[in-house]
């Protein structure tokens, strides 16, 4: 009677994997911890930094063409602010790009009849001393929501 | 034409062939994507504002970054940091005056070196050539008044620096409010 003696033992013949599988993982887990992804920043960008010429007084409601478009921030208490300007009165973003936006429809209007582009209405945002930079960026970004391409900044008041 | 199979395990042993090709695909991944070793002089302590609007700057190479934060919370009086090349030659973060002890504006010294060159003029070749592409980044506190920014944008100004970016957070776009 033939005995079946004990299996043999089966090796894999190829090459051995595992430091390999080791040494990658060492590696895939540095990428993923020193990597930097900047994924949840971006950039808000102004052509014209600064507009020559501060703040005056009140700025009045009449709308031209020829000037730009003067947006008066100040803040009313540190987590709040008011801008105000060509027929603007908002405290916050979504008012201020409604009114921005309905504003350049009229301006817009009036560009095309006197022969020129929508492109060369600029704004000037003037805000107070004591107006925090975040308030400053959404009334940018409100300005820029709107449409309007020419966005300056004036001295502090 | 002949097939290729995966092979299969044997006694135990784990087919890893798999896994490793997925690792691999990750790792190629994140070294292309990932930028080690890249630093921007960004100071990400510094809490930006956030904004739903926003652009990324692919040219990361014409971007100088201006750190600015008021000296106490409610001080009007900013700190510039920005990377600049120390006295061995090195880049490293360092705070730039607004007045320095020889009443020299750092800020607009350095702005203006980027913009136009080691002579700090329009014109010239060479070291001293203009690069028109410069952009400035400003890494503000998202709380910081206004006048702690004011200086540095009327050193923008004075350096002819043409584009000036707010680094801001991205923000989600606020959902209507439902009529309902």
């Amino acid at each position: 009677m033939k005995m079946k003696g004990a299996k043999a033992v089966h090796y894999e013949s190829g090459p051995n994997m595992t430091p390999l599988v080791d040494v990658v993982m060492v590696i895939l887990i540095f990428l993923m911890l020193a990597g930097q992804f900047g994924g949840a920043e971006h950039y808000l960008a102004s052509n014209m930094p600064l507009v020559k010429g501060g703040s005056g007084g009140e700025p009045g409601n009449s709308v031209s063409i020829d000037e730009p478009v003067e947006i008066r921030v100040d803040s009313t208490s540190p987590d709040h602010f008011v801008a105000r300007g060509n027929t603007i009165n908002a405290t916050d973003g979504a008012a201020l790009y409604g009114q921005l936006q309905a504003l350049r429809a009229r301006m817009g209007a009036a560009l095309k009849a006197a022969g020129k582009k929508e492109s060369d209405i600029s704004v000037k945002i003037a805000p107070g001393r004591s107006v925090r930079f975040q308030h400053v960026v959404t009334v940018q970004e409100a300005a820029m929501r709107a449409g309007f391409e020419k966005i300056g900044f004036a001295s502090a008041h | 034409m002949s097939k290729h199979h995966i092979p299969e395990a044997h006694g135990g042993h784990p087919n890893v062939t798999p896994l490793i090709d997925v690792v691999m695909v990750l790792i190629v991944f994140f070294m292309l994507v990932a930028k080690i070793g890249v630093s921007t002089g960004a100071d990400t302590k510094i809490k930006v504002p956030a904004s739903i609007l926003g652009t990324d700057i692919k040219d990361m190479g014409n971007v100088l970054f201006l750190n600015v934060t008021p000296q106490t919370k409610e001080s009007d009086v900013p700190i510039v940091t920005a990377n600049v090349k120390n006295a061995s030659g090195a880049t490293e973060r360092a705070e730039l005056k607004l007045q320095n002890a020889t009443g020299q504006n750092e800020v607009v010294n350095t702005l203006k070196f980027f913009r136009f060159g080691k002579d700090l003029k329009r014109g010239g070749t060479n070291e001293n050539a203009d690069n028109d592409n410069f952009q400035v980044v400003i890494r503000g506190d998202f709380e910081m008044h206004y006048a702690v920014l004011e200086p540095v944008l009327i050193a923008c100004a004075e350096a002819a620096v043409k584009t000036v970016n707010f680094n801001t957070a991205k923000k989600m776009e606020e959902a209507p409010a439902s009529s309902h």
